[in-house]
């Protein structure tokens, strides 16, 4: 009797052979690929102008207030600039009070720029971080605002 | 300090004066009425700043712009304390960039209580970021005259030079011989 399996082929044969190239299914084709991208695109730039317009406005309302608070800043920033020049004259005045041949704002009499036409000069950094410790110098170069 | 003391400076009396010591969503909030109100007084004061290019020049004007500022803010917090504060509060947890476009509601409530005390609109869109021109009766300001050395003079020109000129004249020939 017959008691094992032969290893036959299945009923009704094998599927045939596929020779030929076969490519991956496409969803679209080409052109439709290409007029989805343009109909995209297009949706896209309309809506991008309308929303550019609004942050436009935002951005300007941001702006506007700026603006409108510069004077007080500037008011408030003028006096503390002119009241640390006030204190380094001073200060300097004290150090080099007994010092001999030494004039405050000059360089052992010789002015330190020319200036025929009396214009306003700002100081340098070294000038005006000159009377304060290294550690105050370092905070003010880096706009370090607490500790 | 490059200033000596025969340059003018101003006095610790001359700077001290009651600074707006509030904070910056305060100015962020109020900006756009704050700046209506005290229009004229800002350009005069960034007028004198651009053309004199001095601060201790502008003093005055600086002073007018913070005696302003408190005038405003002293109205606002008699008549629209609530409104504002609700509106700066807003303004202030709206982000980094403390943005007005989540807190459109408490600006119009905001917005009418100005209207009723002050009777100002908000300015239109654009307004502070247009170029505006400004009447001011503030002479234009001049620099002191630059004081030149004296002209040095002209050599001779070639003409002057193919002139026969007499010898025994020139001091420099005397000399040599």
């Amino acid at each position: 009797m017959v008691t094992y399996k032969q290893d036959l082929p299945p009923k009704g044969g094998f599927n045939p052979i596929e020779f030929a190239a076969r490519g991956p299914k496409r969803m679209f084709n080409g052109f439709t690929q290409f007029g989805l991208f343009l109909g995209i695109t297009g949706l896209a730039w309309v809506g991008w102008s309308y929303v550019k317009e609004i942050i436009r406005k935002e951005k300007l309302e941001l702006m506007d207030a700026r603006i409108a608070v510069e004077p007080f800043i500037y008011a408030e920033k003028d006096r503390a600039i002119l009241t640390h020049y006030r204190r380094c004259r001073d200060e300097e005045n004290q150090l080099m009070k007994n010092v001999k041949g030494w004039e405050t704002g000059t360089l052992w009499g010789e002015p330190v720029y020319h200036n025929m036409r009396s214009r306003y000069i700002k100081p340098s950094l070294e000038e005006l971080l000159t009377h304060m410790s290294p550690s105050e110098q370092s905070d003010m170069i880096s706009d370090k605002l607490y500790r | 300090m490059p200033y000596t003391n025969q340059e003018y400076l101003p006095s610790y009396e001359e700077l001290t004066v009651p600074e707006l010591e509030v904070t910056s969503a305060v100015f962020r909030t109020a900006a756009h009425h704050l700046g209506k109100y005290c229009d004229n007084v800002s350009k005069e004061f960034m007028l004198c700043r651009s053309e004199e290019n001095d601060p201790r020049k502008c003093l005055n004007e600086g002073k007018a712009v913070t005696r302003c500022g408190f005038e405003f803010f002293g109205m606002v917090k008699k008549y629209c304390y609530a409104e504002f504060n609700q509106y700066m509060q807003c303004v202030d947890h709206s982000g980094r960039l403390m943005d007005f476009k989540s807190c459109r509601k408490t600006q119009a409530t905001f917005d009418s209580c100005i209207k009723e005390t002050f009777g100002q609109d908000r300015p239109e869109l654009g307004y502070f970021s247009k170029v505006r021109l400004h009447q001011t009766c503030r002479p234009r300001p001049t620099l002191a005259p630059h004081i030149l050395p004296e002209r040095v003079p002209d050599p001779p020109s070639p003409e002057e030079l193919r002139k026969p000129t007499d010898k025994l004249k020139n001091p420099h020939f005397t000399a040599a011989i």
